[in-house]
């Protein structure tokens, strides 16, 4: 263990713990209010007080989503014939024994999520800020409703998968999370054309 | 307690309003004024007798003075009382996040608590006739049909002062009966919103009268609630079984198949 490569930095750990854990506080408040569990007033005290975490918790998901641009933009915006690669094999996740093309600091899949991501966290904010700002304003806030839901109901299919691929499906990811460092040797297997710009 | 209102229908209660009988002389405003304990607003005016021009947090109900002169009528004039409309499916009470903010009572009034209220204002945009208003804290204010009054069996302020009949207070059924019985065939609000509590006795088409021919929850709303709002557990409970599956049928990308 003692070849490791640093694949992600302090700020960038700790940017991702805070969009996790924001989401995480805004999925929980959101369900309590779109079922009306009265069980949330024993964990946040009051409805009322439900909704000035989940708006406030909600600009911090849009600030860590901004700060998230920088990190992964650029490289999730271009692809080339080994991202055909990736997808034409899944990505490996639907057979015991693919090989996949070289990938770059995130693969195909990866790039994808980013992107999409980017959107629905967008989407829900704009539209989270709309309901928020311009309370009462018809025509705007129903449009925002609208959209805030939508994406809601997708970020809550996308994220499990995203948090299921980051754990049990490929031990060894989530310590990226956790040290930032992964072993030289895994590197070199998912993220080689990565690995290889690095000088190793 | 059901939002829609269906189990007690044959004890609900409504209001009939017959815009021929009503003189205009506003007693109802300043009854729900005076039972309410709410203060008067001061206006401007406005070349209209009909003030204040619209609702507000401080007053519940008005009476709209409407002018439709006419070749056989040169001085038709309607005044239309207007009010929370109390729905059997309201859309206030569907897009509410807050429970208990706003709530059905037994007689089928949509009433509400101020403080259950968390100040969102979602009512306002999901309401088919623009009725809830805020106060200067943030909450809902509007007619609740004096729950406070019609729970003990009296009749609400505005229809307890009306001096014309023009706003009658009883049982839905027999308010749409009566309705019926003294020639008005059609009774608005008879169906419109499964219902709507405050009946109108209209002699021409609704839409004289400054009335919607056919009141509706904004479409976005009823999308929302009959296909986004479950579609969040089932995707979220898909997503986590298809995980599930997938860790199963295919086991984790291991270092020795990873090549």
């Amino acid at each position: 263990m003692n070849n490791l490569i640093r694949k992600a930095g302090a700020f960038e750990i700790a940017n991702h713990w805070a969009l996790a854990l924001s989401f995480f506080i805004l999925t929980v408040s959101g369900f309590g209010f779109l079922f009306h569990l009265e069980q949330m007033n024993s964990i946040f005290g009051s409805f009322s007080r439900m909704k000035l975490i989940h708006n406030w918790a909600g600009v911090i998901f849009l600030v860590s989503l901004l700060l998230t641009m920088f990190t992964y933009l650029p490289v999730s915006v271009s692809f080339g014939k080994d991202d055909i690669g990736w997808l034409l094999k899944a990505g490996g996740y639907l057979s015991r024994k693919a090989v996949l093309p070289p990938q770059d600091i995130i693969n195909t899949g990866q790039k994808f999520f980013f992107l999409v991501f980017l959107l629905l966290g967008y989407a829900i904010s704009a539209s989270g800020l709309i309901i928020w700002l311009a309370a009462g304003v018809k025509k705007w806030v129903l449009l925002s409703h609208l959209i805030h839901n939508i994406s809601f109901d997708l970020l809550l299919v996308i994220i499990p998968v995203h948090i299921y691929l980051g754990t049990f499906a490929n031990p060894g990811t989530f310590r990226i999370m956790i040290y930032g460092t992964v072993p030289l040797e895994w590197a070199k297997k998912r993220h080689a054309k990565w690995v290889s710009k690095m000088g190793y | 307690m059901s939002k829609r209102y269906r189990e007690e229908e044959m004890m609900r209660k409504s209001l009939l309003i017959s815009p021929e009988v009503c003189i205009g002389c506003r007693g109802c405003q300043t009854a729900c004024k005076e039972w309410n304990r709410l203060e008067g607003v001061k206006t401007r005016n406005t070349g209209t007798f009909e003030n204040p021009p619209d609702l507000t947090p401080a007053l519940y109900n008005k009476i709209k003075y409407v002018e439709v002169p006419s070749e056989a009528d040169r001085q038709r004039w309607l005044f239309v009382s207007q009010r929370c409309m109390h729905c059997g499916d309201a859309g206030c009470m569907k897009i509410c996040p807050a429970p208990g903010a706003i709530y059905r009572t037994p007689e089928g009034a949509v009433a509400y608590s101020k403080e259950k209220c968390i100040g969102c204002k979602l009512c306002v945009t999901a309401c088919p006739f623009d009725v809830p208003r805020y106060d200067n804290n943030s909450k809902i204010s509007k007619c609740h049909l004096c729950v406070d009054r019609i729970s003990e069996g009296l009749p609400p302020a505005c229809s307890k002062v009306c001096p014309t009949g023009a706003i009658r207070f009883g049982d839905r059924d027999l308010l749409i009966e009566f309705a019926k019985k003294t020639g008005y065939e059609k009774v608005y609000g008879e169906r419109d919103l499964e219902g709507l509590g405050a009946l109108y006795a209209f002699k021409d088409a609704p839409t004289l009268y400054g009335m919607n021919e056919n009141p509706a929850i904004p479409e976005s709303v009823i999308f929302w609630n009959n296909i986004l709002k479950p579609l969040s557990y089932l995707g979220l409970g898909g997503a986590v079984a298809l995980a599930l599956i997938h860790y199963v049928a295919f086991g984790p990308h291991n270092e020795e198949e990873v090549k």
